[in-house]
C-alpha cells in the first residue's frame, strides 16, 4: 500500500534522454563500434577463405594450402585481438556511463524536496534505488552492448551476402519476414510478461522473508498453516506470470529456430541449382551458406537482448520521474527579525476537504519548553511538523521572527528549526560520520559532548571502536534506544535555536528517558524546544503545556495551572501519577 | 506440464547436500527425464545440419538434382525437429528449474514455521533469507543443466562418430582439438571469477549504501546539511564499483577473446588437413566443409559442459545452507499430556520468580529492568524451558500446540505481516464483525483504520511499514485482543503509545478482559493502576504485592521504578 505519488517519466522523455545518454560520450561510441565492425570483417573473411578454396580444389587449380589455412589463423587471431579491445572499450564506455546515471539519480533522490519525503513513504523510492538501478545496470552493461554489436555483425554480414551474390543474398533473407512478424508479436507481449513474473518472484522471496522473520510470531499465534498457505499462494502466482511467458516463447521460439534453418536449405538447394545452371559458383554458394550459418548468433544475440532493452527502458522511466517532483518552497525575500515561533489561524489537510488541524494559533516564546501532549490522531505530529516547517499551513501562517517558514530556503530553515521525530535511522558508517551529518567539519572533542549530553557516551565507549565503530546494517547493531539517542546527538550538534521533538524519546525505556531528557535541558538550555510527548513527566518537566484535541489546542499553560485548572490534563495527570500526592 | 507448486513437497532427505538433489530430482523425475530426452533430440539434430549441408555441397559438386533436393529436406527437418525439439527442452527445463525452486521454498518455509521462536534464535534470519534470494536460483540451475548437458555429451558422441567414419585422422583431431581448446581458456576462469566476486561485492555495498540513504532520507532532510558529504560518498563507492567493473571487463574480453581465437587455431589446422585430403581425394570438397561446420558447432555442447560444472557446483553449496536450515530442531519440546485428565488451567506459576497470575484476574507485573519481565514471560509461554505450573499439571507435560493456543505471549518484536488487514488483525479467522471492531476499540486503534483509504479491507505492506512505532503496537495489541487466548501475556503493550490513549487502552483492556486470565508486565503507572493485582519484581524474584497505590504506599522501590520520582 505504498503510496505512489512519485511521478514516472513519459516514453518521449526516456527516449530522448537515452539519446542523450548515448551520444554523450561520441569519440568513445564511434571507437567502440568501428572495433566491433572490423571484428566482425575479419570474421566473415573465413568462409570467403574457405569458399575460395572449396571452388580451386573443385576445379583443380594449384592452390598452396598452408597459405590459406595460415591466413585462416592469421584473420581470427586479428579477430580475437579486436574482439578484446571492442570488448574492453565498450566495457568502460559503459561503467562510465552507468556510474554516472546512478550518481545522478542519487543526487536526484538527496534533493528530493521535504513534503514529498515525508509523504512519499519510501516503499517506492527504495525499489526504485535497488530493483530499477539494477535493472539498468544490467541493461547499461549487456543488453545495450550486445544489441549494438549484433547489429553492427548483422549489417556487415549483410553486406558481406550482397558482396558474395546479390541473388544469393534475396535467398538468404527468405525467412526475415516470419522472424520479423513474430518478433514484432512476442515484443509486444513480453515487457510485460516479465515485469509480472519479476515481481511475482519477488513477492514469492519476500513472503518467505516474512515467514522467516516472524517465526517468532509464527508460533505464538499458531499462524503455520496461513504461512504455508501464503508460500503456496505466492508460487502459484508466480507460477502463472511464468507460464505467461513460456507460452509466449513456445510460439516464438519456435519460429525464431525455424527462420536460421529456412535460409540454409533455400541457399543450399536453390544456390545448388543455380550452379547447375552456371550462374553462381561453388565459391559462393560454400560462403553464402557458412556466412547464413554464422549469422544466426548474432540474430540470437539481438533477440535475447532485445526485450531486456524494454525492462531497462520501464526502469529508466521510473528514475527519471524522480526528477519530476516539483520543489515545494519558493524562498521569499524576508529575513526573520527574531527567534519567535509563531502560528496563526493555522489549518491543513493532507486530503482536501478533510482538516486535521482546525485553526491554531500559538506563541512559541524563544527559549521555552513547551510539551504537546494529547490522544493520537488528534493532530500532534502534523502541527509538530508544521511548526518544523516541513508543510506549509493550507490557511494561515507559521513564522520564525515574522518570516514564514516555507519562505525560507531549506538551508537557512534548518538553522533556525529542527525536526527529529521517532523515525530512527543508523547509517552505514562509523558512529561519528552518524552524528556528523549535520556539521562535518566538527571535532570529536564537540562530538563527543554531545554524545554526553544524551547519554549515550557511556555506552559508545563500550563499542570496539569507539568513535570509529562501523554501525548501520552490516555494522554494529544499535538498539532502537540507542539510534534515538544518536538522532538527538546529531540535533545537538546542528544546534538550531528551535528544536521540534517528535517523540524523540519513545524507544528509549522509560526509566532512562526521563535521566537523557534531563541533561538534554542542560545541554539545550537557551534554546526553544516543542516536546510532543506520550510520557507525561515530560510535560510535568516543561514551561508550559499544549493539550491537543481533534485538531485544536484544548488547553494551554504551565503543568500546575493545567492541574489547577481540572481538565482533561489534570486527570490524566492524577490518574498517572497515583494518589501518592 | 503439472500445475505448480506441488501441494505436499514431502520430507527433504537432509542427510547431506548431495541427497537433497537427488531427492529433489526423485520428486520430479518424470519430468527431468521427458527434458533430457527432448535436449538430446534437439542437440543431435543441430549436431547434423553441417553433416547435411556437406552432404548437400556434394551434391551440387556432382550436380546430383535430387540428392541435392534430398539434403535440402533433411537440411529442413533437421531444422523442424531442432525447433520443436528445442522449444519442448526449453518448456521442461523452465518446468524443472522452477518445481525445484519451489520445492526449495516450500521446505524451508515448512521448516521455518516449524522451528518458530527457535529459528531466530540458532541461525541468522538473513542466511535463511538469503536461500530465498540466491540458493534456490542456483538448485534450479543444477536441474535445469542436467538436460543440455546429458543432450551435449550425446552431441558430441554422434558428431566424433560420423567424423571418425568419413576419416580418422581428421575426425580425432576434431575429438582432441576441441576439449582442448575449451579446456586452455580454464586459467583465465579463476581471476576472471575473482575479479567478478569483488565486483559483485562492490555492486552489493554499493546498492546497500544507496537503499542506507533512501530509507535515512528523512533523518538526512530533517537534519539538513549532510546531503553533499552523502552525495559525495556515493559517488566514491560508485567509481570503486565502476573501476572494478572495467578490470571484470579486461579478463572479460581476453576471454572473449580467447574464446575465438583458440577454437580458431584449430578451425584452422581442420582447414589445412582437411583440404590437403581433399586435394588427395581422400574426402569430398562437400566432407572438408562438414568438418569445419561440425568444428565450430562442436564448440557450443563443450562449453555446455563446462557451464554444467560449475553450476552443479554451485547447486551443491545452495544444497549445503539448504540442508543446514533443515537439520536445525526446536529447542523447546512439548510434552505429550498423557497425564490422562486434559489440563483444567488455572492458576499460572512460575517457580523461579515467584509470579503467579491468578485466573480470571488482570495482573500485572513491573520489574525494575525490562530483561527480567521478558524472562519470566518467556517462562510463562514455555518460549524458555523452565519449572511453571498450570493448575495443578506441569507446564511442560502439555503438547506444546495445546500451550501456544491457550497461552499467548504478546511482545514488541511481534511481526506484522502483509495482506489485507482484517485478515492479519484476526489471526483464528474466527472473529466476528463485532469481535474486531472490540478490539480495535479496546486497543485505541480506531483511528487507525480510519486513515486507511478501504478501512480494515485495505492490504498492508511487510513488517507494518507504514505505520508509526505506536500504530504498529496498537495493531499488535488489538490482534491479541482478537485472538482471545484463555491466558494473555503482553509485554510492554503501551510503551509507545502516548499518555491519552494508555490511559484510555489501560480503561478498556481491563473491561475486555474481565473474567479472562491476563498479566501485562508494564511500568506505566497508567496500566498498573488499572491492574487488579500489581507484582513487583526485583532481581527476577517477587519484592511486593498488592495494588498499584498499596504499593506506591508501602514500597519505595516500585514507586521508584514507576513514577522515577527521585528521592
Amino acid at each position: 500500500m505504498s503510496r505512489k505519488i512519485l511521478p514516472v517519466a513519459d516514453q518521449a522523455q526516456v527516449r530522448a534522454y537515452a539519446r542523450r545518454l548515448t551520444l554523450r560520450y561520441p569519440r568513445e561510441l564511434a571507437v567502440t563500434l568501428t572495433l566491433h565492425g572490423l571484428a566482425a570483417v575479419a570474421g566473415l573473411t573465413v568462409p570467403w577463405l574457405l569458399g575460395g578454396l572449396v571452388h580451386d580444389i573443385e576445379k583443380g587449380v594449384r592452390v598452396d594450402v598452408a597459405a590459406v589455412a595460415l591466413a585462416v589463423a592469421g584473420f581470427l587471431t586479428l579477430q580475437a585481438l579486436l574482439v578484446r579491445f571492442a570488448v574492453l572499450t565498450s566495457s568502460r564506455l559503459g561503467e562510465k556511463v552507468l556510474a554516472e546515471l546512478r550518481e545522478e539519480f542519487v543526487g536526484r533522490v538527496l534533493g528530493l524536496p521535504l513534503s514529498t519525503v515525508e509523504r512519499a513513504g519510501s516503499g517506492d523510492l527504495i525499489s526504485r534505488t535497488s530493483r530499477d538501478v539494477d535493472a539498468l545496470s544490467r541493461t547499461v552493461r549487456y543488453a545495450v552492448p550486445e544489441t549494438l554489436i549484433a547489429m553492427v555483425t548483422i549489417t556487415i554480414s549483410v553486406g558481406a551476402l550482397v558482396l558474395a551474390g546479390p541473388l544469393l543474398m534475396l535467398l538468404a533473407l527468405s525467412s526475415a519476414p516470419l522472424l520479423w512478424f513474430t518478433t514484432r508479436w512476442y515484443l509486444r507481449r513480453a515487457t510485460a510478461g516479465y515485469l509480472r513474473e519479476s515481481a511475482a518472484y519477488a513477492d514469492m522471496t519476500d513472503g518467505l522473508a516474512e515467514t522467516v522473520n516472524g517465526a517468532r510470531t509464527v508460533e505464538a499465534l499458531g499462524l503455520q498453516e496461513r504461512r504455508h498457505r501464503r508460500t503456496d499462494t505466492d508460487i502459484a502466482r508466480s507460477w502463472a506470470a511464468e507460464r505467461y511467458t513460456l507460452g509466449l516463447r513456445t510460439v516464438w521460439f519456435p519460429a525464431v529456430d525455424f527462420s536460421y534453418v529456412i535460409p540454409i536449405a533455400v541457399t543450399l538447394v536453390a544456390g545448388g541449382l543455380l550452379y547447375i545452371e552456371e550462374w553462381v559458383s561453388l565459391a559462393q554458394i560454400t560462403m553464402v551458406v557458412l556466412y547464413v550459418q554464422q549469422l544466426a548468433d548474432p540474430l540470437d544475440r539481438l533477440l535475447m537482448w532485445i526485450d531486456e532493452l524494454q525492462v531497462g527502458g520501464a526502469s529508466m522511466a521510473r528514475l527519471l520521474g524522480v526528477a519530476e517532483v516539483p520543489d515545494d518552497r519558493e524562498a521569499g525575500s524576508g529575513v526573520p527579525d527574531g527567534e519567535e515561533l509563531r502560528a496563526d489561524g493555522v489549518r491543513y489537510a493532507y486530503r482536501e476537504g478533510h482538516d486535521v488541524l482546525h485553526g491554531i494559533d500559538l506563541t512559541v516564546r524563544p527559549g521555552e519548553r513547551l510539551a504537546m501532549v494529547g490522544p493520537s490522531g488528534a493532530g500532534k505530529s502534523t502541527l509538530g511538523r508544521l511548526l518544523a516547517g516541513v508543510h506549509g499551513p493550507r490557511e494561515g501562517a507559521v513564522t520564525v521572527g515574522g518570516t514564514p517558514l516555507v519562505e525560507l530556503p531549506l538551508d537557512d530553515l534548518r538553522g533556525h528549526v529542527a525536526l527529529v521525530t521517532q523515525e530512527h535511522h543508523v547509517f552505514r558508517g562509523t558512529l561519528r560520520d552518524n552524528v556528523l551529518i549535520a556539521r562535518p567539519d566538527a571535532d570529536d572533542a564537540r562530538v563527543r559532548e554531545c554524545l554526553e549530553a544524551v547519554d549515550a557516551w557511556e555506552w559508545v565507549e563500550t563499542l570496539p571502536h569507539g568513535l570509529d565503530t562501523v554501525v548501520g546494517s552490516g555494522g554494529e547493531t544499535l538498539s532502537p534506544a540507542q539510534a534515538q539517542q544518536l538522532a538527538l546527538a546529531r540535533l545537538v550538534l546542528a544546534d538550531p535555536h528551535t528544536l521540534v521533538l517528535d517523540e524523540a524519546t519513545s524507544l528509549i525505556d522509560p526509566r532512562a528517558a526521563r535521566d537523557l531528557e534531563r541533561s538534554l535541558a542542560a545541554v539545550l538550555d537557551g534554546r526553544t524546544v516543542i516536546a510532543i510527548a506520550h510520557r507525561l513527566y515530560t510535560a510535568h518537566d516543561a514551561d508550559r503545556v499544549a493539550v491537543v484535541e481533534d485538531g485544536r489546542i484544548s488547553e494551554l499553560g504551565s503543568h500546575d495551572e493545567l492541574v489547577a485548572a481540572g481538565g482533561s490534563y489534570a486527570a490524566l495527570w492524577s490518574s498517572w501519577h497515583g494518589t501518592s500526592r | 506440464m503439472r500445475s505448480l507448486p506441488v501441494a505436499d513437497p514431502g520430507t527433504p532427505d537432509a542427510r547431506s547436500p548431495i541427497r537433497y538433489l537427488l531427492w529433489v530430482a526423485r520428486r520430479q523425475a518424470g519430468p527431468l527425464a521427458v527434458g533430457i530426452g527432448y535436449a538430446i533430440v534437439w542437440w543431435i539434430a543441430m549436431a547434423l545440419v553441417p553433416i547435411a549441408v556437406g552432404a548437400g555441397i556434394d551434391a551440387i559438386r556432382a550436380e546430383d538434382t535430387s540428392a541435392l533436393l534430398i539434403c535440402g529436406a533433411v537440411v529442413l527437418a533437421l531444422g523442424t525437429v531442432q525447433a520443436v525439439a528445442g522449444t519442448m527442452r526449453h518448456r521442461m527445463a523452465v518446468f524443472n528449474w522452477l518445481s525445484a525452486a519451489y520445492r526449495t521454498v516450500q521446505v524451508i518455509a515448512r521448516q521455518a514455521t516449524r522451528l518458530g521462536a527457535t529459528l531466530p534464535k540458532r541461525v541468522s534470519t538473513g542466511e535463511v533469507v538469503s536461500v530465498g534470494n540466491s540458493d534456490i536460483a542456483h538448485i534450479g540451475n543444477a536441474l535445469d543443466i542436467l538436460l543440455r548437458a546429458v543432450g551435449s555429451v550425446f552431441a558430441i558422441v554422434t558428431v566424433t562418430v560420423i567424423l571418425i567414419r568419413t576419416s580418422v585422422p581428421l575426425g580425432l583431431t576434431v575429438l582432441v582439438g576441441v576439449p582442448i581448446m575449451t579446456v586452455a581458456v580454464a586459467p583465465l576462469l579463476r581471476p576472471l571469477h575473482r575479479r567478478q566476486h569483488e565486483h559483485r561485492d562492490l555492486q552489493g555495498e554499493l546498492s546497500t549504501r544507496a537503499a542506507d540513504i533512501v530509507a535515512g532520507l528523512r533523518v538526512l532532510r530533517g537534519v539538513g546539511g549532510g546531503e553533499q558529504v552523502f552525495a559525495d560518498r556515493y559517488a566514491g563507492e560508485s567509481q570503486k564499483v565502476r573501476h572494478a567493473g572495467v578490470r571484470v571487463a579486461s579478463v572479460q574480453s581476453v576471454l572473449e577473446g580467447a574464446q575465438i581465437l583458440l577454437p580458431g587455431l584449430l578451425i584452422a589446422g581442420v582447414t589445412w588437413l582437411g583440404a590437403t585430403f581433399a586435394l588427395r581425394d581422400e574426402i569430398t570438397t562437400g566432407d572438408l566443409v562438414a568438418f569445419y561446420g561440425a568444428a565450430v558447432f562442436l564448440i557450443a555442447p563443450m562449453r555446455t559442459l563446462t557451464e554444467a560444472a560449475d553450476k552443479l557446483a554451485k547447486g551443491h553449496v545452495a544444497a549445503g545452507r539448504v540442508v543446514r536450515i533443515l537439520n536445525l530442531e526446536p529447542e523447546v519440546a512439548g510434552g505429550t499430556g498423557d497425564s490422562g485428565a486434559a489440563c483444567q488451567g488455572g492458576l499460572l506459576r512460575d517457580v523461579a520468580s515467584g509470579v503467579a497470575v491468578r485466573p480470571g484476574i488482570f495482573t500485572a507485573v513491573a520489574a525494575a529492568s525490562p530483561e527480567e519481565s521478558i524472562a519470566i514471560a518467556d517462562r510463562l509461554g514455555r518460549y524458555t524451558d523452565g519449572d511453571v505450573d498450570f493448575g495443578d499439571v506441569p507446564l511442560d507435560r502439555l503438547p506444546l500446540a495445546e500451550v501456544r493456543r491457550r497461552i499467548l505471549v504478546a511482545d514488541n518484536g511481534a511481526a506484522l505481516f502483509a495482506g489485507r488487514l482484517r485478515d492479519e488483525l484476526d489471526t483464528t479467522g474466527k472473529a466476528s464483525e463485532e469481535d474486531l471492531a472490540a478490539a480495535l476499540h479496546t486497543a485505541c486503534a480506531e483511528d487507525i483504520i480510519g486513515a486507511l483509504p478501504d478501512g480494515l479491507d485495505s492490504e498492508v505492506a511487510e513488517a507494518g511499514r507504514e505505520f508509526s512505532g505506536g500504530q504498529q503496537q496498537r495493531l499488535r495489541l488489538a490482534r491479541a485482543l482478537t485472538a482471545d487466548p484463555e491466558v494473555l501475556i503482553l509485554v510492554e503493550p503501551t510503551s509507545a503509545v502516548d499518555a491519552h490513549s494508555e490511559a484510555r487502552i489501560a480503561d478498556r483492556l481491563a473491561k475486555a478482559r474481565s473474567g479472562r486470565t491476563t498479566l501485562v508486565c508494564t511500568t506505566s503507572p497508567l496500566v498498573l493502576d488499572r491492574a487488579d493485582h500489581v507484582i513487583y519484581v526485583e532481581e527476577g524474584v517477587v519484592r511486593a504485592r498488592g495494588t498499584h497505590r498499596e504499593l506506591l504506599a508501602t514500597a519505595p522501590a516500585y514507586a521508584a521504578t514507576v513514577t522515577r520520582e527521585e528521592g
